[in-house]
């Protein structure tokens, strides 16, 4: 939907920076947080393997998709996502929550304006 | 009455109900809005409860199904609009279901997506060509019910009750900014289309007539449409009821349905996980069944061409042909490399533009003493259906708006 509705944006010249960026933050933090329960409960048997490698297969592409929709992708949460896309797909649940976690006090600080 | 004749009114929900988009949407509702759409869920399914009765009532005493009502009370003009936006909407919907398939085989197996959406749409047409229509019914609406595995997840995580009997009453929560109200009501409105998605009368109204429904099984039709809708309704609110449990307050807006399988495996580890897919892949399969023939048993009646599974392929030509087109076309689709779950969104939206000319032809015959004698509307089925028919109008005005103001709920 938001990759659909991105030219729209686009092409009517659309206000630029964190205000449009601000339903990508919150798509990349939901995508981190679910990262981190997925890496969370294979680590403790919960999941099958194949599934497992699908999720973070699916999750890390999403994550690229996001990021590139990015209208800002030089900025503070821009580094963030990119620093989470470079996450190795077992990274440890809470090396993801951080990330994710950043990402959640800059959306918040942003709805909060 | 024998348990197993519920089997249509099960797959038309488990179909409707818990297809592609409502297993993901459902789930998203509940992450951002907690318990409070409950309700939105809840006064839907009466309306589909009622449409459903209605459509197979007619269906057996007058022996019409919808689509022939609707080009005889609509006429040709506004007839042939009803059928071209519901054929797209329809066809729409069918490909995400197929995209659907391909992404939970995928979590199964771990087998490229595309290919096991080819895989998928190959075996649903074998099973449609070669499977009597009975049994497509109870094979996709049993197994469904896999999907109770969610019902078991939700009561092994011991969730507020109360907070979601709570959900059940009509509610805005409190303290909304004017942001989030937008958003609350694009997922009200999108519910409550998804929920009454036309094609499940469609598919409804003409499986009756392929079980040859008459005036005697009225009870089956009453008793089915109550309880299959009410099952499908009650795997929603699971679904809803544990994401507002567990993903909410993860900070997890699931968006795809990979993601929503977590609610299983979190109490019940890889078998509930396995199972919970397996629900899911039967319910959207039995969606893509439910689509794709209802679309099908659209154009058939529409044009008065010879139609039905009762009948051999070859003896309803037009019928198997545009039946097996509609599947590969919805492939096609999916081949392009779209992402079902856009596909889905739109095809919610355009879905509810569609359902007052769906319910409105529907209404007026079984209102029609000279059609339905004795079997005409009684007082509560009026009321309701017109209740409905409001609602149903109000949200079609606000729709598209709402979908465009949101980015479709997204911000």
């Amino acid at each position: 939907m938001r990759r659909a509705l991105l030219p729209l944006l686009l092409l009517a010249g659309c206000s630029k920076g964190p205000e449009v960026d601000l339903q990508y933050i919150a798509e990349a933090r939901s995508l981190g947080f679910e990262w981190a329960m997925v890496n969370d409960l294979a680590s403790r048997g919960k999941l099958t393997p194949a599934y497992v490698a699908t999720m973070r297969e699916s999750l890390r592409e999403q994550l690229g998709t996001t990021a590139s929709a990015l209208t800002q992708p030089q900025s503070q949460y821009g580094n963030q996502i990119r620093a989470l896309i470079a996450e190795p797909a077992n990274a440890p649940a809470a090396k993801l929550r951080t990330h994710a976690g950043k990402l959640k006090q800059i959306e918040d600080s942003l709805e909060s304006n | 009455m024998n348990p197993i004749e519920l089997t249509l009114g099960i797959m038309t929900a488990v179909g409707g109900f818990v297809d592609i988009s409502q297993v993901v949407f459902a789930a998203l509702a509940g992450s951002v809005f907690g318990y409070s759409l409950i309700w939105v869920f809840a006064l839907s399914t009466v309306g589909i409860i009622v449409y459903g009765e209605m459509s197979g009532r007619v269906a057996a005493v007058a022996k019409q199904p919808v689509f022939n009502l609707i080009r005889h009370r609509l006429g040709l003009k506004l007839g042939l609009i009803t059928l071209a936006a519901s054929l797209l909407s329809t066809l729409i919907t069918c490909a995400a279901e197929i995209g659907g398939l391909g992404l939970l085989l995928r979590y199964l197996t771990g087998a490229p997506y595309l290919l096991m959406a080819a895989i998928s749409t190959v075996t649903l047409m074998a099973c449609i060509w070669v499977l009597p229509f009975k049994w497509i019914e109870r094979i996709f609406g049993l197994l469904g019910l896999l999907m109770l595995v969610f019902v078991f997840a939700l009561t092994a995580i011991d969730p507020p009750w109360e907070k979601i009997a709570a959900g059940f009453l009509p509610q805005i929560p409190p303290s909304l900014s004017s942001k989030e109200l937008l958003n609350f009501s694009y997922f009200a409105v999108a519910i409550f289309s998804a929920v009454m998605f036309p094609y499940e009368t469609y598919f409804y109204s003409s499986g009756g007539i392929e079980e040859e429904w008459g005036p005697k099984d009225l009870r089956t039709n009453r008793i089915t449409s109550i309880v299959g809708m009410a099952l499908g309704s009650l795997l929603s609110i699971a679904i809803l009821a544990s994401a507002a449990q567990l993903f909410g307050p993860a900070g997890v807006g699931p968006q795809i349905p990979g993601s929503v399988a977590l609610q299983t495996a979190i109490p019940f580890g890889p078998i509930g996980l396995v199972l919970a897919l397996l629900g899911i892949l039967f319910a959207v399969a039995g969606a893509a069944i439910e689509t794709c023939m209802a679309n099908a048993y659209s154009i058939a009646q529409f044009f008065g061409w010879i139609w039905g599974r009762h009948k051999k392929p070859w003896e309803a030509p037009r019928f198997t042909i545009a039946w097996v087109s509609l599947l590969l076309l919805s492939l096609a689709i999916v081949l392009t490399g779209v992402d079902p779950m856009s596909l889905v969104q739109y095809a919610i939206v355009f879905s509810i533009l569609v359902l007052p000319l769906t319910y409105l032809p529907l209404m007026l015959l079984a209102d029609d003493k000279k059609y339905m004698g004795k079997h005409v509307n009684g007082r509560l089925a009026k009321v309701l259906g017109w209740l409905f028919f409001v609602m149903i109008a109000v949200m079609a005005v606000a729709a598209l708006p709402l979908f465009l103001i949101t980015s479709g709920g997204q911000g």
